[in-house]
C-alpha cells in the first residue's frame, strides 16, 4: 500500500510541478507572482477540449492548445504587464491586481462560452488499468509521467543548450546587466510567457485527462498552490519548482493517508510553508549563484 | 428602497475600514500582506463567540480588536525575518491555515458556519441602520487618525522605512518596533471590523474570509490609490458598489467586473487618486481654472 | 486641509454612486423576469390585473456554483412560463423578479433587502446554497414574506422563522434515509464514508453515522475532501485496504465519478451509495460507465408515473437541450408550491404562509409533500434509485414516518 501511496502522490507530484513551471518562469524574469497563470491553465484545458472534440487527436490537442494560450501570454505581456511594469517606482503587489482582474475575466469568458457546467474529455485507452506486482496503474498516470518527463526535458534544453535559454538566464540573474551586454531581454520575457504559458494549458489539459472533467472553475485551486510550490522551488527557480511540486504531492497524499491532523489537505502544504520560511526564509531551494 | 441602500452602504463601510486597515501594513509600512482576510475572521469568530458566551457586543468590539492584534504582532514578528514576496506567500499560507482551522474545529462551529446573536444599543437590536451609523463614525476617527499618524513621528518614521530601510535604519529608526506596530495597527483593526460584521450578517462560515478576499480588499487599495487615505475608500466604494451598480450587465456583471479592474490597474497603476492620477490633476486643473476666472473677474 | 477636501469629496462619490446605482437596477429587476412578463403579455394583452411578483436568487455567476444556479432559474422560469401559458392564477400573470447573488453572503444580504422592500415581491424562491439563504432568511423573516429554500440543507434555515421554509428534506433526513437503507437493505456492516468538507457533507456524514452505528454497522473510515478537490486515489486506497462491503458518499458529482473510476480501477468491488449532490446530467458526463450499479438517496424519482413529473423532465430537456437534475427540480417544485399556495390564499404574504403551513398530501415532481413540521421543513418520501445503462431509475422509497419526518 505504501508503494501505490507513493505512486498516487508522485503522479499529483507531477501535475503541481508541470502546473507552477508557468508561474516559475515568469517569476524568473519579472519579478511578479503571475495569478493569471491559472486562468492559461482553464483557458488551455478548454482550447484542448473542443479540439479534442472536434478531431480526437490528443497530441493535436496538446500541441495546439500550447501554442495557443502560449501566444496569448505573448500578448497578455506586451499589452498589459509591459506598460505597468514600465512605471517608476512601482509596487510588487500591483501587477498582482491585474493578473487577479486577468484571472476573475478569463475564468468568466470561459464560463460565458463554454458553459457553467462539467465538459469530459472522454479520452479511451485500450485497458483501464495496468497491474504491476502489486500496484495499479492507469494509463492517464502513464500518460502525466511520461508527458511530464518530456516537457522538462524539452525545457532543460532550452534553457540550457540554445542562445535562447542562454538570454533567459542571463536575464533571469540581472535584467540591466543582461540588457547593458546587449542581450534582448524583451525576447526572453516572450519566452518566458510562450513556455509558462503553454506549460499551464499543458497542465490543465493533463488534469482534464486525468478526471474526466473540466469545469470554469478548475483554475481556482491551481491560482494559490502554485504559489506555494514556486516559493518552496526557490521563487525562479525551474529544478527547484519541479522537486517542490514532487514533494507537495508526495507530502499532502501520505499525510493525509497516514497523519490524519483534521486539517484540509490544501493547509497541509502551506503549513509546511510556512514553518519552512521561518526556518529558511529564502526558500527551500535557494539559487546558487544569488547572493 | 432606503434599506436595500443602506444595506449596500454597510457593505461599503465595512470594506473601507478593511481598505484602511490594511493599507497602513501595505501601504504605509511597505510591507507584503496578502492575508488581511484571515485577521478580519479571526475578529469576526472572536467576537462572535464572546457575544455568544453572553459578553455586551460593545466589550466584545474592543476586545476583538485586542486579540487581533495580538495575533498580528506575531505576523509583524515574523516579517522581521520572511521579507518581500516570501513574505507575501507566508501571509497567503497564514490565511489559509486560519481559514482551514474556522472550518474544522467544532468552537468554530466548523463547516456549518458560526451563528451570533443580534448586536443591542440600549436594549433596541441593531439594524443596518444603526450599523451603519457606527460604521461611518469609526471611518472618520479612523480619517482622522491616520491624518494625524501620517504628520507624526511614527508616520515619518514609516515613510522612511518605506523608501528606503537601510537609510532609515542609519538615522536611528528602529525598524522592527515600527514594522510589528504596523501590523498591531492594521490587524487590530481589521479584527474590530469583523467584529462589526459578525453581528450584521448574523452567521459567519469559514469561507467569508477566504484568500480570494484577501486579493479583493488588496485591489480596493491598490486601485484607489496606495498609500494614501482618499485610495482605499474610493477602491472600497467602487469594488463595494460594483457587484450592485453592475446589475445591469446581467450575465456579464463578473467579466465587466474583471476587465474594469484590469484596465483600471493597466492605465492607472497608481490608482485612481494616487500621486499624479488623471483624476486628480484633472481635480486640480479644475480647482486651477476657477481661481484663474475668479481673478478676471 | 487638500486631504480633507479628498475626502469629503470621495464621501460624496460614494453617495452619489450608490444612489445612481439603484437607479438602473430599480428599472430592470432582470433580464429574464422581463422576458417572461413580455412573452405573457403579447399572449394575453386583456387578462385582468397586475402580475404577481415572486422573488428568486441563485448563483448565476459564480464559476464554482453556476452550474446550479443556471438549472433552477431555467427551472423557475420553466414553471412561470408553464403556469403562464395556462392563464396565470387567477387570470393574473407571475412576474420573475430574479438575482444573481453570486454565492456571496454580503451580496444575498442586499438581494433581500431589495426583494423586501423595493421590488413588491409576495414570497421569494431560494435556488442558492446554504451560506446565501441562511443570511437572507432573517431578512425575509422580519419583512414577513415566506421564503421557500429550494435545496439548502444547512439545520437553521428553516429556524428563522414561520415565514422561512424548506422545499426539500433536510440533510439530516436524507443520510439517515440512506443509513437506514445501507443497513436494512443493502445489509452493510463495514461501511467508509468519504464525504465533502462543507455543511452539506458534514451534516450528512454525522446522521447517517449516527442510525448506521445505531443499527449494527459498523464505520470503518471516515474521510473528509474540500469542495475544489477532485483527487482520491489515495483515499481510494486506503480504504481498499480496510475491506469495506459499503462506500458512503455524501458528497458532489465530480467526487462521486472519481471515487467510482478509482473503486474501478483498484479493484474495490463493494456496493457504493452517494447523495442527492451526485443527481445531476454532470455526473454522467464525467463517470460514464463507471456508474453503472451506482445508488443514491434524491427527492426527484425519473421513474415516476406522475404525468407532471414526465412533463417536466421533457420540457426542460427540450426547451434547455439538457436533463434536468435534483437542484432544478427542486426549484421548480418550490415554485409549484407557492403557485399552489397563491391560488388558494391570495396574494398576502401572511396568507401565503398559513396556506403553506396547511398544506397535505400535494402531488410535486419531486414526490410526494405530506405536510410542514412547524419550523418549515418538507416531510417527503427519500427515493432510491440506481444507475442502468447510464441513467437512474427507481430502485426503491422511503417512506417510513420514523425516518422521514425532520427533527424540526
Amino acid at each position: 500500500m505504501l508503494l501505490q501511496q507513493l505512486l498516487n502522490g508522485l503522479v499529483i507530484g507531477c501535475v503541481y510541478a508541470l502546473t507552477a513551471m508557468g508561474a516559475t518562469l515568469i517569476y524568473g524574469i519579472l519579478r511578479i507572482l503571475d495569478i493569471a497563470n491559472a486562468a492559461a491553465y482553464v483557458i488551455g484545458a478548454y482550447i484542448g477540449w473542443y479540439i479534442f472534440d472536434l478531431t480526437h487527436n490528443i497530441v493535436l490537442a496538446f500541441v495546439v492548445s500550447m501554442l495557443l494560450t502560449g501566444l496569448l501570454g505573448v500578448v497578455i505581456h506586451r499589452t498589459i504587464y509591459a506598460p505597468i511594469l514600465s512605471k517608476p517606482r512601482l509596487m510588487p503587489i500591483i501587477p498582482l491586481v491585474a493578473a487577479v482582474g486577468l484571472f476573475t475575466l478569463t475564468s468568466d469568458i470561459v464560463r460565458l462560452i463554454a458553459g457553467g457546467g462539467t465538459k469530459a474529455y472522454n479520452l479511451k485507452f485500450d485497458t483501464d488499468v495496468y497491474h504491476l506486482g502489486g500496484l495499479t496503474i492507469t494509463p492517464q498516470w502513464i500518460l502525466i509521467l511520461v508527458l511530464t518527463c518530456m516537457l522538462f526535458l524539452v525545457l532543460w534544453f532550452i534553457l540550457n543548450k540554445t542562445k535562447m535559454g542562454l538570454a533567459w538566464r542571463a536575464t533571469a540573474e540581472d535584467a540591466e546587466i543582461a540588457q547593458a551586454m546587449g542581450i534582448n531581454t524583451k525576447s526572453a520575457m516572450a519566452l518566458s510567457y510562450i513556455i509558462g504559458y503553454g506549460f499551464a494549458a499543458a497542465a490543465g489539459i493533463m488534469v482534464g485527462v486525468l478526471y474526466n472533467s473540466i469545469t470554469p472553475a478548475l483554475g481556482d485551486v491551481p491560482s494559490y498552490k502554485m504559489l506555494a510550490v514556486i516559493v518552496l522551488g526557490g521563487l525562479g527557480n525551474p529544478v527547484g519548482t519541479v522537486l517542490a511540486g514532487i514533494l507537495v504531492g508526495l507530502a499532502e497524499t501520505l499525510i493525509s493517508v497516514y497523519l490524519p491532523i483534521g486539517l484540509p489537505k490544501d493547509s497541509i502544504a502551506f503549513i509546511a510553508l510556512i514553518i519552512i520560511l521561518l526556518v529558511k526564509p529564502d526558500g527551500l531551494i535557494t539559487r546558487k549563484n544569488k547572493a | 428602497m432606503f434599506s436595500y441602500v443602506v444595506s449596500v452602504v454597510v457593505t461599503i463601510e465595512i470594506y473601507a475600514l478593511l481598505a484602511l486597515s490594511l493599507n497602513v501594513i501595505t501601504g504605509y509600512a511597505g510591507q507584503s500582506m496578502m492575508g488581511h482576510a484571515a485577521f478580519f475572521g479571526i475578529g469576526a469568530y472572536t467576537g462572535a463567540l464572546l457575544t455568544n458566551a453572553g459578553v455586551n457586543f460593545w466589550l466584545a468590539m474592543p476586545l476583538s480588536l485586542l486579540v487581533t492584534g495580538v495575533c498580528g504582532a506575531l505576523v509583524g514578528v515574523v516579517s522581521l525575518r520572511v521579507r518581500d514576496d516570501f513574505l507575501a506567500i507566508t501571509t497567503i499560507g497564514i490565511n489559509f491555515v486560519v481559514v482551514a482551522l474556522f472550518n474544522s474545529m467544532k468552537v468554530f462551529g466548523a463547516s456549518l458556519g458560526l451563528s451570533t446573536k443580534g448586536a443591542f444599543f440600549f436594549g433596541t437590536r441593531m439594524n443596518n441602520t444603526h450599523y451603519m451609523i457606527l460604521l461611518t463614525f469609526l471611518i472618520v476617527v479612523v480619517c482622522l487618525l491616520m491624518r494625524k499618524m501620517n504628520h507624526s513621528w511614527f508616520g515619518l518614521a514609516l515613510a522612511t522605512m518605506n523608501n528606503d530601510e537601510g537609510a532609515a535604519k542609519s538615522f536611528g529608526i528602529n525598524v522592527s518596533q515600527y514594522k510589528i506596530l504596523a501590523f498591531i495597527i492594521g490587524t487590530a483593526l481589521a479584527g474590530l471590523t469583523g467584529c462589526i460584521y459578525a453581528h450584521r450578517m448574523g452567521i459567519i462560515f469559514s469561507s467569508n474570509f477566504a484568500f480570494t478576499f484577501s486579493i479583493t480588499i488588496l485591489s480596493m487599495v491598490v486601485i484607489g490609490g496606495i498609500g494614501t487615505i482618499r485610495g482605499p475608500l474610493l477602491g472600497a466604494l467602487l469594488l463595494g458598489a460594483a457587484p450592485e451598480v453592475l446589475r445591469f450587465a446581467d450575465d456579464y456583471r463578473m467579466l465587466v467586473y474583471g476587465a474594469l479592474l484590469v484596465i483600471m490597474v493597466r492605465f492607472q497603476p497608481q490608482g485612481l487618486l494616487g500621486e499624479n492620477s488623471v483624476i486628480l490633476r484633472f481635480l486640480k486643473r479644475l480647482t486651477k481654472g476657477q481661481k484663474g476666472g475668479a481673478v478676471h473677474e | 486641509m487638500k486631504k480633507l477636501l479628498s475626502l469629503a469629496l470621495s464621501m460624496s462619490m460614494l453617495f452619489a454612486l450608490v444612489s445612481c446605482g439603484g437607479t438602473p437596477a430599480n428599472s430592470n429587476p432582470g433580464g429574464a423576469g422581463a422576458d417572461v412578463s413580455s412573452s405573457a403579455g403579447s399572449g394575453a394583452p386583456s387578462s385582468g390585473g397586475e402580475p404577481i411578483k415572486i422573488g428568486f436568487f441563485a448563483p448565476i455567476t459564480s464559476a464554482a456554483a453556476s452550474a446550479d444556479g443556471e438549472s433552477t432559474k431555467n427551472s423557475v422560469e420553466l414553471a412561470i412560463k408553464i403556469l403562464n401559458d395556462a392563464g396565470g392564477i387567477d387570470g393574473r400573470k407571475v412576474e420573475l423578479v430574479w438575482y444573481d447573488d453570486g454565492l456571496d453572503t454580503s451580496q444575498a444580504v442586499s438581494i433581500a433587502e431589495k426583494l423586501t422592500t423595493k421590488d413588491g415581491v409576495c414570497a421569494v424562491v431560494s435556488g442558492s446554497y446554504s451560506g446565501p439563504t441562511r443570511v437572507a432568511a432573517p431578512i425575509f423573516q422580519a419583512a414577513g414574506i415566506p421564503m421557500m429554500s429550494a435545496y439548502a440543507v444547512h439545520p437553521d434555515v428553516v429556524n428563522a422563522g414561520d415565514y422561512v421554509f424548506s422545499q426539500s428534506f433536510p440533510g439530516k433526513v436524507q443520510a439517515t434515509a440512506a443509513a437506514y437503507f445501507a443497513v436494512n437493505e443493502l445489509k452493510a456492516k463495514n461501511i467508509a464514508i468519504i464525504a465533502v468538507d462543507l455543511d452539506f457533507g458534514t451534516e450528512q456524514a454525522s446522521a447517517f453515522k449516527a442510525y448506521a452505528e445505531a443499527n449494527g454497522a459498523t464505520i470503518i473510515s471516515e474521510d473528509f475532501v474540500a469542495m475544489a478537490d477532485n483527487e482520491f486515489s489515495s483515499i481510494v486506497t486506503k480504504v481498499k485496504s480496510l475491506n469495506p462491503d459499503l462506500i458512503y458518499l455524501p458528497n458532489y458529482y465530480g467526487h462521486a465519478a472519481e471515487v467510482l473510476k478509482q473503486c474501478k480501477v483498484q479493484g474495490v468491488e463493494c456496493a457504493i451509495l452517494g447523495c442527492e449532490g451526485a443527481d445531476s446530467w454532470q455526473f454522467f458526463e464525467t463517470a460514464g460507465e463507471y456508474a453503472e450499479g451506482f445508488y443514491i438517496t434524491t427527492n426527484l424519482d425519473r421513474d415516476s408515473q406522475d404525468p407532471a413529473v414526465q412533463e417536466y423532465i421533457q420540457l426542460y430537456s427540450e426547451t434547455y437541450s439538457k436533463m434536468p437534475d435534483m437542484t432544478g427540480a427542486s426549484a421548480y417544485d418550490a415554485m409549484q408550491i407557492l403557485f399552489e399556495a397563491i391560488k388558494t390564499a391570495g396574494t398576502d404574504p401572511a396568507a401565503i404562509r398559513d396556506a403553506i403551513t396547511g398544506m397535505t398530501n400535494i402531488d410535486t415532481v419531486t414526490g410526494t409533500l405530506y405536510r410542514y413540521t412547524a419550523a418549515g421543513s418538507a416531510v417527503k418520501p427519500v427515493q432510491i434509485q440506481v444507475v442502468k445503462d447510464g441513467a437512474f431509475h427507481h430502485y426503491g422509497v422511503i417512506e417510513d414516518e420514523s425516518i422521514i419526518v425532520p427533527e424540526n
